[in-house]
């Protein structure tokens, strides 16, 4: 097991699109501080004017939570699906399974490898907002102080989730289509069009009686648990529907589950 | 007593779901040291054979051993290098790095790796990325992943494939050199020439089935002297006379001779001596080319 860990991570670590998604990710979290806190000083109208509150240091993990979703969700369905579907195009599941370590191992290896990387990830994405809120306070000399290290604890946690399990759709979708651009595409589209229509026909039918069903979607729950960390200063009055409890159980067995099901089709198919 | 077979198999057979039968009924033994050629043309089922002997496709039914084990089981693995089709390495990582994870992957030493880039004389190369290799240069490095366990059995699949002459040359000789002493190594080939040059033993594979299995010797058959000469009754009765008629036919209007080349200068002094005009007179053996044809049934040129 160890030496299929250090193998993928030999193989992931200058990865383009993990090196890629680091540098997107924080890419648009300058982005979105920076829009927000022009917004704050230059409002305009009032529909687009941003609550200066929002930027600073003790909103970091309810601001990036906001900034990362659902482009990091999106972002992870691609990286996922190219880290497994490119195995196939580039002929290395062959040259993986043929040095010793059973199919379940390597795969093991590399589930474990790849939600390091969503970590990383997370930890980019929370290490740029965090700078990025410090150079608001500081500009607009705002105190310096963050928020209790459970909720910052609590707020990685819950987009690393989000993250993994979007990233296991896309992992799931490669190996069943062994190849990258099929996968990546099909992941998008789901999470993009296919669960918000599906979501919309399902609450109109018979007044919003099946829409149980909905909650139980991927993305619902990964956006309950995204909205789940706010505070009064981003305005939000509206409790979502799903709790945050339910939506990491959710979220933890679709994770879960992706993962076993792609355990089996590389158990069971042949490498043709 | 140890075992002197190292791959066996017993009616290997692999029907895939659209009803294609790709191997059909494959008793195959390579034995211990070995350069054992696979030999068959394009779409006889040789990928699809190699690919169960090292478990990344599963037999419909027969049985195979590799190594005294199951094919596929990690103990197995641990003791097979292989080459199946076109090697299979990341793009963006240089050539080095690219066996470094495949060292990682086999708990293999790193400094093997350095080992088997100067046997393969690609460390020069090494540093540069494997997606700007050329085909050759890609084709080292399969090989030289294959030989970083130092296993006993080195599977190779078509280990020429899209290489210009010189470095088909290179490769026959790579293959040749690494074949020496005690490891095995079972090549699969379509090109008979390499075969012939380097393989000791050769399974001949058509439409799926093992059609057979010999040594390269056995397969040519016996060597032979080719004669064309005028009046050929009279050249033919008298060499009948001379090596008796059981050594002596004619084909093609030619008369062919069971006898040692060496005998070449002594034939063609009879039949001077005779009064027969020798027009032609040189040692005859079936080339593997003729004997693949005819084995496999496919026309020559075709």
């Amino acid at each position: 097991m160890i030496a299929t860990i250090k193998a993928e991570w030999r193989k992931s670590r200058f990865r383009p699109a993990f090196l890629v998604s680091s540098g997107i990710i924080a890419g648009i979290t300058v982005l979105i501080y920076s829009v927000n806190w022009y917004l704050a000083l230059h409002p305009g109208s009032a529909e687009r004017a941003a609550n200066i509150l929002t930027l600073y240091p003790d909103q970091v993990v309810n601001f990036v939570m906001g900034a990362a979703f659902p482009i990091g969700a999106a972002m992870a369905i691609v990286v996922g699906a190219l880290f497994t579907g490119s195995e196939y195009g580039w002929s290395t599941t062959k040259t993986m399974f043929t040095q010793g370590p059973g199919r379940l191992t390597v795969w093991a290896g590399r589930v474990l490898v790849f939600a390091a990387w969503m970590l990383i990830i997370t930890l980019v994405l929370f290490g740029v907002g965090a700078a990025s809120s410090v150079v608001v306070a500081s500009f607009q000399g705002h105190a310096l102080t963050w928020p209790a290290a459970i909720d910052v604890v609590k707020g990685m946690g819950a987009i690393w989730l989000i993250f993994f399990v979007n990233g296991a759709i896309g992992m799931a979708i490669g190996t069943l289509l062994r190849q990258p651009a099929a996968a990546l595409g099909i992941g998008l589209i789901y999470v993009l069009a296919v669960e918000i229509i599906a979501v919309r026909f399902i609450d109109l039918i018979n007044n919003g009686a099946y829409k149980w069903v909905t909650e139980q979607f991927v993305n619902q729950n990964a956006t309950a648990l995204a909205q789940s960390f706010t505070s009064p200063a981003f305005g939000r009055t509206v409790a979502p529907a799903i709790t945050a409890e339910h939506a990491v159980l959710v979220l933890a067995a679709y994770g879960i589950g992706l993962v076993i099901v792609a355990a089996g089709l590389l158990r069971l198919r042949d490498v043709t | 007593m140890e075992n002197t077979t190292i791959v066996e198999t017993h009616g290997l057979t692999k029907r895939y779901g659209s009803g294609v039968l790709a191997v059909d009924s494959v008793d195959m033994s390579v034995r211990r040291g070995e350069v054992y050629g696979f030999l068959g043309p394009n779409g006889a089922g040789k990928t699809t054979t190699l690919r169960m002997l090292v478990g990344l496709i599963r037999p419909t039914s027969g049985t195979a051993t590799v190594a005294g084990l199951t094919p596929g089981s990690p103990a197995g693995l641990a003791r097979i290098g292989s080459l199946i089709e076109s090697p299979g390495f990341y793009p963006y990582l240089s050539g080095r790095e690219n066996l470094r994870v495949v060292a990682d992957l086999a708990s293999v030493s790193q400094k093997r790796v350095d080992e088997v880039l100067d046997i393969v004389e690609l460390s020069s190369r090494a540093g540069r990325k494997f997606g700007t290799y050329s085909t050759g240069m890609k084709q080292r490095l399969g090989v030289a992943a294959a030989l970083l366990k130092d296993p006993e059995l080195l599977i190779l699949d078509e280990p020429t494939n899209g290489l210009d002459p010189q470095g088909m040359a290179e490769m026959r000789k790579l293959i040749k050199d690494i074949g020496q002493g005690e490891r095995t190594v079972l090549l699969s080939s379509h090109l008979l020439g390499e075969v012939e040059q380097i393989c000791d033993r050769v399974g001949v594979i058509s439409g799926g089935k093992l059609v057979t299995q010999s040594t390269v010797q056995e397969l040519l058959g016996e060597e032979g002297v080719l004669v064309r000469a005028e009046p050929i009754d009279k050249a033919q009765d008298l060499l009948t006379k001379m090596f008796g008629p059981e050594t002596v036919s004619r084909r093609d209007g030619a008369i062919h001779l069971k006898t040692r080349p060496e005998n070449s200068v002594e034939i063609n002094r009879q039949l001077v001596g005779a009064g027969i005009g020798v027009s032609e007179l040189r040692p005859f053996e079936r080339s593997l080319e003729e004997v693949f044809f005819k084995l496999t049934g496919e026309k020559q040129g075709s």
